[in-house]
Parts: structure tokens; sequence; C-alpha cells
């Protein structure tokens, strides 16, 4: 099981509001070191929850979710906070960078938080980020004056800050045309070739998904095909 | 200096909105200064009331009461000890004069906490000049001691108020008496002791303390001059008046006099009941101005922060979705807080002190009632500059600990997924 690099068995998720309804029904799934795996599904089939479970950010759940062989289920907020700062990377379908801080700074910032490197080698690490995604020449503008292409690029190389295990995406590329679409594949694929980096993403984008190494499909907060 | 990363994007958001920034420092600012610029008067003027008081009244003032008539003094004239019981008792009369006045100078001298002690005779009188008559007190005193202990000197409007050991009958009147009688120096006065005996005397000096009612009635002769006003012999002395090195010790010192002397020791803080009231009720009034205008303060970092939070909402989701925990966002907020509030608490001392530095050089003319005041009365006092850096401190983080708390429980689920 030590390559194992997410664990997620008999998941159940319900919505109270306005009536209680089940999203997740009995969800079993195990994702292997350096796959890059796709979700996919009609919208309001739940994938997308099921993404923000697995993330440990929902902690509303029924089941056990283990991240690199450790078990997150049942642990405290501060706890789930510490796992996520070191061994999950979000890129979201909109940007989310802090406005008021230049690009560099953003992508420092979850670096800054788990207190690993200095803050010099940090910066370093950070422009080598920024230089591999081709956004090295707005290292020091803040988050708004780039393009959206741009913004998403600096988004990726602040999840990536920490070297986490696993990269999460919800949507990485529903905001961006075919050029950056094909862009942040192409990093995506490379993280998990190179560098052994799992990656899971919730994508409406067949293309997308088609050129990943796994395509697990949901419909009604069920897994119907495993890819596999 | 390694700065935490809390405190990194504290400063950063503080920065990046300086105006909202600027107006709630400012809100802290003129709560401080206020609080600073308020206490340094309201201190002064305390203190200027107090030392004033001084001017007329010493710290102790040692004199014989009437009493009532106890066993103990049965004992100790039949000198047994058998129980006896006093039906009706009544007031003794006795002299006005203590005994062996001299012999408690020396005891009283004797006690390291005491600065001065002077005697003095106290004489009520009339006094007549062509057909007007006003009463009056002369009190007979020592007049080197008594400069030195209420600066006579200080008070002087002409004359030479040494000349009461050299003139024979020289009395140095207040401005009031001589006012109402059109008296000038080297004038002559009637002084009618009561006791029979009337004296004509020479006004050598005449003096104002700025207090009316002294002024009118209480003039100053040699202690000899007074005794013989009453009539009575050189051994006479009516009240023994101490200053202290310490004046706030009066209270322990009185009641040490009393058990020694068996008279009444009067404490400066007895005879001015008033004065102190008057502090109570000028502390409580100040405290409350000064309370409603922090709390304004604290309600505009509140605001601010509530607001700020509510902007970056999204932000505090992303904080938390890579990992900050909910401590570490209150410390971001909370901190904002804190340099709002020292920030203004610093601009705000410097802001206070130079308002009363300003103040304290604003002539208010020496015409006044209390005769000397020429500026306001200010004290640059430093316990005040601490407590208010302590108090704009406190105010900023109890405002702004509620937003910090509410960011803290923000859902990054919710506001991710909107």
């Amino acid at each position: 099981m030590a390559d194992i690099a997410l664990h997620a068995s008999g998941i159940n998720k319900y919505f109270h509001d306005p009536v209680t309804q089940q999203i997740l029904k009995n969800i079993t799934m195990d994702v292997t070191k350096g796959e890059f795996v796709s979700i996919v599904g009609k919208s309001g089939c739940g994938k997308s929850t099921l993404l923000y479970v697995l993330s440990t950010m929902d902690t509303d759940y029924e089941g056990e979710i283990g991240i690199n062989g450790e078990i997150a289920t049942g642990k405290s907020l501060n706890k789930l906070a510490a796992i996520r700062n070191e061994s999950i990377g979000f890129v979201f379908q909109f940007h989310y960078l802090l406005p008021d801080f230049s690009c560099l700074k953003n992508v420092m910032i979850p670096g800054l938080r788990l207190g690993k490197y200095s803050h010099k080698e940090l910066e370093e690490r950070a422009y080598e980020k920024l230089k591999m995604f081709g956004v090295a020449e707005q290292a020091l503008k803040t988050a708004n004056k780039l393009s959206g292409g741009q913004q998403q690029r600096v988004a990726i190389a602040r999840a990536l800050i920490n070297d986490p295990a696993i990269i999460m995406g919800d949507e990485p590329t529903g905001n961006l045309d075919s050029k950056n679409t094909g862009i942040v594949f192409d990093l995506f694929q490379k993280l998990s070739k190179e560098f052994g980096q799992t990656i899971i993403t919730v994508t409406h984008d067949e293309d997308f998904a088609k050129r990943s190494d796994r395509i697990i499909e949901m419909a009604d907060g069920q897994i119907t095909d495993h890819g596999r | 200096m390694k700065i935490s990363v809390n405190t990194e994007i504290a400063i950063t958001y503080l920065t990046s909105r300086k105006k909202q920034t600027f107006v709630a420092s400012m809100g802290v600012m003129f709560g401080i200064s206020m609080f600073i610029f308020m206490q340094s008067l309201m201190k002064g003027t305390n203190d200027y009331f107090e030392k004033s008081s001084f001017n007329s009244t010493p710290h102790i003032r040692l004199y014989s009461e009437n009493k009532v008539a106890d066993t103990h003094m049965l004992n100790s004239f039949l000198k047994d000890s058998s129980t006896k019981i006093l039906t009706n008792p009544k007031q003794l009369t006795q002299s006005q004069g203590l005994t062996d006045p001299y012999g408690i100078i020396r005891l009283i001298n004797r006690d390291p906490r005491v600065l001065y002690v002077t005697p003095q005779v106290t004489a009520n009188v009339i006094y007549t000049s062509g057909s007007v008559q006003i009463t009056g007190t002369v009190a007979g005193v020592n007049i080197v001691q008594e400069d030195k202990m209420f600066d006579v000197q200080g008070n002087m409007i002409s004359g030479d108020l040494h000349d009461l050991d050299r003139v024979n009958n020289g009395l140095l009147i207040g401005k009031g008496i001589a006012d109402k009688l059109s008296l000038h120096v080297g004038d002559n006065i009637t002084v009618n002791g009561g006791s029979g005996s009337t004296q004509i005397m020479r006004v050598i000096g005449i003096y104002a303390s700025g207090v009316k009612q002294v002024d009118e009635t209480k003039s100053y002769a040699n202690i000899v001059q007074a005794q013989n006003i009453m009539g009575k012999d050189r051994s006479y002395v009516t009240d023994i008046k101490i200053n202290l090195k310490d004046y706030m010790a009066a209270d322990v010192v009185a009641r040490k006099l009393e058990m020694l002397t068996g008279y009444k020791a009067e404490d400066w803080v007895a005879a001015n009941e008033q004065l102190k009231t008057a502090f109570k009720i000028r502390a409580i009034i100040l405290n409350s101005v000064i309370g409603v205008i922090l709390l304004v303060a604290g309600f505009g970092i509140y605001n601010i922060l509530n607001m700020t939070i509510y902007e970056k909402m999204k932000e505090i989701a992303i904080l938390k979705a890579i990992g900050f925990s909910g401590g570490s966002v209150t410390s971001i907020f909370l901190q904002q807080a804190i340099y709002i509030g020292l920030t203004g608490g610093i601009i705000g001392i410097i802001f206070g002190f130079l308002m009363s530095f300003g103040l304290s050089h604003v002539y208010i003319g020496s015409n006044t009632p209390m005769g000397t005041l020429k500026y306001f009365p200010m004290s640059f006092y430093l316990p005040h500059y601490i407590e208010a850096i302590i108090f704009g401190v406190l105010t900023t983080v109890a405002a702004g600990y509620f937003p910090a708390r509410k960011a803290a429980k923000v859902d990054p689920v919710n506001i991710i997924r909107g």
C-alpha cells in the first residue's frame, strides 16, 4: 500500500438544505502515487463535492480518508490545515490569488506558512516555479495586473511551492482558452511524469480528461467507472 | 529579524488600504491624545489646588478641642481605678490655650518626618478704623517660620513682612481689610481682642492670598502682640502648625500626635474635605468622557475590520485552503487591530503631549480668584502616558477580537464553491 497517495472508503455525504439529500453514496477509491486522474460527470453528480471531501477542507462526511497513508478523518481543523499546507496543492477554477500581494509573494505564502525553507531559499524556489511556467517577468506585479492565463499559472506555481504529494484541481482550465488549457495540461503531465506528483482534477473538458492517465466517471453521487 | 508570515500579511493588508488604516488610527489617536490632555489638565489643576490649599492650611494643625467629661479623667483625678458611672456628662470648659506648648513643640520636633513646627495664637478681634468696624482674626505668628511654611512673601502686595518683628504693634493685613477700611501701609488701625484691651496697631504690610474670605478677615501680628491683644501671658498658644517632609503621611503622623499630646490633630485632608470630593467628581467626569471617546474609537476599528473581513472573505477562504489554521487567521486580523492601536496610540501620545505643552504656555492672567495662577496648570506625569498606551491597545484588541474570531470561522468550502 506504500504507493497509494490517496485512499477513500465508504464516503457518504448529505446536504441538509433545503431538504436532506444524499450527494455522495458509498464512494470507495484509491489513487496511486504519480497518477494523473480526472473525475468527470454531469453537473450536480457530486464530483466537486467529492473533491472537497478528499481535500480535507470539507469535514462533514461519513467514511474514512487517508492521505499518504495517514488517516485524515477525525483530525482537528488545525491538524488538517497543516496537512493541506504540506501535502496538498490546490488549483481552482478561479485563480484566487491575493490581490494585495505580488505574484512572487503569492507563491511564497504557503511556503512561509510551512516554514521549511528560509525566506531567501523560498524566494529562489518561487522564482524557479514562475520561470517554469513562463511568468517570471510578472513576478513583482500584483496579481490583478496579469491576464487570466498568467494568473492561473501563478496559482499553479503557488500550489507547487511546498512540493505537495497531491495536487487537486477543481476545473483548473474552466476559465481558460484552448491555448492556455494546453499549457496547463502539459504542466500537469510534466509534474506527474517527471516529478511523480499525484494529480486529481475535476473537469468538464473531455479532451483534457481523455489525455490524463485515468478517468473516473461519476453519476448521481456514485462512481460508475473507475477507469481501470 | 524574522517576521512571521501572519505579521507580513497583516502589515500588507494595512498598507494596501492606507486611507482606512489612517482613519482607524486617527480614531485611536484622538482618544489617546484627549486622554493625556485631560489627565494632564486634571492632575495639574488638582495639584495646583492641593498646593494652594497648603498656602493657608498646614499639613497638620494641633489645637485644643472641647472635650466631654469621661470616667478616665475622674480616675486620674481621684488616682484610683474603681469603676465609675457618669450620668449626663457635660462639656469641659477648657482654656483655648495648649498646656506647655513649647514642650509639645520640642516633642514634635523629635519626629524625623516633621519639617517645620510653629506656634500660633489665634485671636478673634474687631478691627476699627474711623467709624467702620469689621470682625476678623489676628494670627500671632513667628513670621519667619510662617513665611517658610506658607510663602507669605509671595502674597505680599506692599510693605515688608519682616517689619512684624521690627515695628512695635505692627500688623500685616489682608487686602480685603485694607479695601474695606481704606488703609495703606503706615496707617493706624484699632484692634479689639474682646477681653477688654484695645490696641492701636500700625499697618506694616498688605497681602492677598487669593482666598477672599481670608483676605477680608485675617491679619498677621507678632506672636507676643497677639498674646497682648488676648490679654494672656507669654506661654499662651492656641495652635501648633506642622509641615511634614511628605504631606501624604499627614494622616499617620496626626494620629500619632493625638496619642502623644492628647490634643486634636487635624490633617490637611480632613481640613479640605470639599477639595477631595471635588477631585473625585472631576475624576469621574473625566474618566467617563475618555471612556466614551475610546469606545467610539473602538467601534470604529470594529467596523473597519468587520468590513475588511467581508471584503476579504474569499482571500480568507484561500488562506485556509492553502493551510492557514483558524488561529493564524485570527492572528492576522488581530495583529491589524494591534498595529492600528499602537500607531494611533503613539501618535496620540505625541499629540497629547503637544496639546498639554501648548496649553501650559497659555497665559490666563494673574488676576484670577486664585491669585497667583498665571498659566494653565498642566502636569506631565509619566504614568498617564503609559496608561494611555495600555488603554489604547486594550481597546483595539477588544474591538479587533470579535471580527478576527469571525474570520477564523470562515468555512473555505462554502466560500470557494460559492
